[in-house]
């Protein structure tokens, strides 16, 4: 690889990952991104429940075409085992014996005995165990059921989120799920660094609900600090640094960005707006009303990519509303590289979004599309792992794979 | 057991910490938990100060107080564990000073535009002549490279620049009450994009240690804020792509599950959620709320017709969850099996017994001079069972470490110290400073800005 001499980060690092849906799978993708070897370990039959989950590709319900999983599992492995059968324990135990973490999602109470973490760490010492839970290992509430919605409730995210005239607003797609995966990630990667020097595993008990409450550094000492409650984006104001509508869609107008009021009334272009009551932070709240109305008045001659283009040759941070085809359309992300063109034998061809950072010394390819259900049982279980043909026929035969 | 020698997965690791705001202070901040030496470079004029000192607040009892700068709730919770060295940049003594601690460290955190750094020759290329191995992030809003390289950007615009408001909103209405996909963007708020790249960064960071520790290299990240964000909507971008579709907002609906919302319950501003991912959750739900004949009622047979039928089941959900507390709902719920729960805020965090017992909120003992005494605050959403991780100390008071960074670190001698204070390149009281208004809070609920407040509220933590 050109200007990587040195290879990936985490090459040669072996991570298992069990469970499914999004946020091991998101830990292990993003391991996976970054040159660990993961093998994603599904339930044979079914798979992993993100198979199941819409939207598909073509809108097609196919087990192979949950966009989800398209996107969360790329750059893995795949293999099938039913780690509760005993030639399945076994398999995985050899699995184990290669591997240097193991990341797993199941419920704590649906856990298979084999998956303990003190079990593990007794047996594989070096081995470094990540559980991912909605609550965690431990509390009142680790039993409770929890879908997306809760868990973004339970964190308090979701208090802060929509208008303070309306019920609070969940976002789609999962988010508490990634940014608990990503958290597993983080803690997975300062225990592989200490092992480094001390040679030993350790056990990790991700939350999801306190993963997401650490976004939370206002309303907290809103609260310990003065004993206020912080709640949603106020509706009243001057409509500076919310969503407002421009001729083409919605953008964010913005007085942030350490440039003067006379910048800021300039670029919006209502000549009323050039006026010395507006200059100040406490002005825009006394005449927030006035304001308010110059803006729309503005805005709507406006279209959303003109503007912010504009905004940035000024120096100001204005935002504007994109949806997925603007982002897919998005020349800045083209220059950067951002989309990767994977090809998948069920799903077919698309342009997948790729890594968050670049990083100067990795080089990131998306190596691997999505696997297909049990896609790589001959290549770890046979070539790697040396069972015979006939033991493969066997393990097959009894569900184990 | 004896712990092996590194007991804390970053012992031994310093970190330089240039950078302001948000995203990337909260990330030294989780590496001082992690065993980092995290040395914050403030500066004592206030014009070029980290404005999470002077902007954010909240104070004490809502006072600023003469030492408003060390006494943000906020600036607290995004820079504990680390020391301050306060270093004007603008002079060149400064700026050596700041080379000579840059070698001697092993990470770098900055968030200037990519202008400002190379302006100082504080850019990637510079600081590896000093230090060859040295691992930087340099946290912007669109990036080191591409047509928009030079744009500034908060994390408030970004949020819907990389595309949230695609994905969330509220139904839309129409004259006769019915509900149907949502037209206008809403937001997750929060600075959702800041927290985004901070853990990006986390991540980076560790990562690009464990290559230095095999290699001996070094590495610089690249982290641009508008393509982290875009990288967490992953699945919703690749919709596009694949089905051509742009946008899903669904207000706290779900495609598959129904009923799934958010309901009001007893009092202010009280809400619960709850989401029914299958038959099995309907019939417990329908025996946990024992409302009359909802289990037989045709419209709700099946997951279609209930998908179908969402505006009246919503309304007869809301119906029975408006006389209960949101406790209750989640306590009802729960032990029915059905995934449900409180939308908490700021003061039942704070209070609820599953946050409470795994410990999620740590004590910290702070210097007399700030006023703010013992305090919480949050933490991480997980356990390592091998390193003892946790907050060590309060954010720095400014330039509070100066002695120890440029005398014992440094080895620089008292003479030049002096110099640097006389040219006012040093200092450790903030230099223009006007205390902030504070505004009132029964204004702030006038203003929309807080819901309601308590006069009397537990500002240290429980024995």
């Amino acid at each position: 690889m050109v200007g990587v001499p040195f290879g990936l980060p985490l090459d040669g690092v072996r991570a298992l990952e069990l469970g499914g849906y999004v946020s091991a799978p998101y830990c292990g993708r993003l391991l996976a991104d970054y040159g660990a070897d993961v093998i994603k370990i599904e339930p044979p039959g079914a798979g992993d429940e993100a198979r199941r989950m819409g939207p598909f590709a073509g809108d097609d319900p196919h087990p192979e075409k949950s966009i989800p999983f398209l996107y969360l599992n790329t750059n893995k492995r795949g293999v099938t085992l039913d780690v509760e059968t005993v030639a399945g324990g076994g398999l995985l135990d050899r699995l184990l014996e290669s591997a240097d973490v193991l990341v797993e999602n199941y419920p704590p109470d649906a856990r298979p005995p084999c998956l303990e973490p003190e079990n593990l760490a007794e047996r594989y010492p070096h081995l470094i165990v990540t559980s991912i839970t909605p609550f965690g290992q431990t509390g009142p509430y680790r039993d409770f059921a929890a879908t997306d919605i809760v868990t973004t409730a339970i964190s308090g995210l979701m208090y802060h989120s929509g208008d303070s005239d309306q019920e609070p607003l969940r976002n789609t797609l999962n988010q508490s799920f990634y940014v608990a995966g990503i958290n597993a990630a983080v803690s997975t990667s300062a225990a592989l660094f200490q092992r480094m020097f001390t040679g030993q595993g350790q056990t990790i008990d991700v939350s999801t609900v306190e993963c997401l409450a650490s976004h939370l550094v206002q309303a907290l000492p809103y609260y310990n600090y003065m004993g206020a409650i912080k709640g949603r984006r106020p509706v009243r104001g001057s409509g500076f640094e919310e969503l407002m509508p421009a001729r083409d869609g919605y953008v964010i107008p913005s007085v942030q960005g350490s440039q003067p009021w006379s910048t800021v009334a300039e670029l919006i272009g209502v000549p009323e707006l050039q006026d010395e009551r507006f200059a100040s932070g406490s002005g825009r709240i006394e005449f927030g009303e006035e304001i308010h109305d110059l803006l729309l008045q503005g805005l709507a001659q406006w279209d959303r990519k003109a503007l912010h283009q504009a905004s940035g040759e000024r120096r100001l941070v204005f935002g504007m509303a994109q949806d997925a085809g603007d982002l897919h359309e998005c020349p800045h992300l083209h220059e950067r590289e951002f989309f990767r063109t994977v090809s998948h034998p069920v799903a077919g061809e698309a342009d997948y979004p790729g890594m968050g950072p670049r990083l100067s010394g990795v080089d990131y390819q998306v190596r691997r599309h999505a696997p297909l259900l049990g896609q790589h049982n001959a290549e770890i279980y046979g070539d790697e792992l040396g069972c015979s043909s006939a033991e493969l026929a066997q393990l097959r035969a009894l569900g184990a794979i | 057991m004896t712990m092996p020698e590194r007991s804390l997965p970053l012992d031994g690791i310093r970190v330089v910490d240039l950078s302001r705001v948000f995203a990337m202070p909260y990330c030294g901040a989780y590496l001082a938990d992690l065993g980092a030496e995290v040395i914050k470079v403030d500066t004592h004029h206030n014009q070029f100060v980290d404005t999470t000192r002077t902007l954010n607040g909240p104070y004490p009892d809502n006072d600023p107080g003469e030492l408003y700068w060390e006494r943000g709730g906020t600036f607290q919770t995004l820079n504990h564990g680390k020391i301050s060295v306060t270093l004007d940049l603008r002079s060149d003594d400064a700026l050596e000073v700041l080379r000579e601690l840059v070698s001697i460290s092993d990470v770098v955190l900055e968030n200037f535009t990519p202008r400002v750094m190379r302006r100082f020759g504080l850019d990637y290329p510079n600081l590896k002549s000093v230090r060859p191995d040295l691992i930087m992030v340099s946290n912007t809003g669109y990036g080191h490279s591409g047509p928009w390289t030079n744009f500034g950007a908060m994390a408030t615009a970004l949020e819907p620049t990389h595309g949230t408001g695609a994905f969330m909103g509220y139904l839309d209405v129409d004259a006769d009450g019915r509900t149907s996909s949502g037209t206008v963007p809403n937001k997750i708020a929060n600075s959702y994009t800041d927290f985004l790249a901070s853990w990006t960064a986390q991540l980076a960071v560790l990562v690009s240690l464990i290559h230095r520790t095999k290699t001996g290299q070094g590495m610089w990240i690249d982290l641009a804020m508008y393509q982290v964000g875009a990288s967490f909507l992953g699945e919703g971008i690749l919709d596009y792509a694949f089905n051509g579709r742009r946008a899903r907002r669904l207000g706290n609906r779900h495609e598959s599950m129904s009923p799934h919302g958010c309901y009001p319950c007893q009092g202010n501003d009280q809400w619960a959620v709850v989401a029914v991912r299958d038959d099995s959750d309907w019939r417990a739900f329908c025996d946990a709320i024992g409302t009359t004949n909802l289990a037989t009622d045709p419209r709700f047979a099946d997951p279609v017709t209930r998908h179908d039928n969402q505006d009246a089941l919503d309304e007869i959900i809301s119906g029975w969850t408006s006389s209960r507390t949101k406790y209750e709902v989640m306590t009802i719920l729960q032990n029915a099996g059905v995934p449900a729960g409180p939308v908490l805020d700021g003061r039942d965090m704070l209070g609820d017994p599953h946050f409470r017992d795994r410990g999620y909120f740590e004590p910290v003992d702070h210097h007399p001079k700030t006023g703010l005494g013992r305090r919480e605050y949050l933490t991480r959403g997980w356990r390592m069972s091998g390193s003892d991780v946790r907050i060590r100390r309060p954010a720095p008071m400014l330039g509070e470490d100066n002695r120890h960074i440029l005398s014992d670190l440094l080895g620089i001698a008292d003479a030049r110290i002096a110099d640097l204070e006389a040219a006012e390149a040093i200092g450790q009281t903030l230099a223009g400073a006007r205390i902030p208004a504070s505004v009132p809070l029964d204004r702030q609920v006038e203003l929309g800005w807080t819901v309601d407040y308590d006069t009397v509220y537990p500002s240290q933590p429980p024995e």
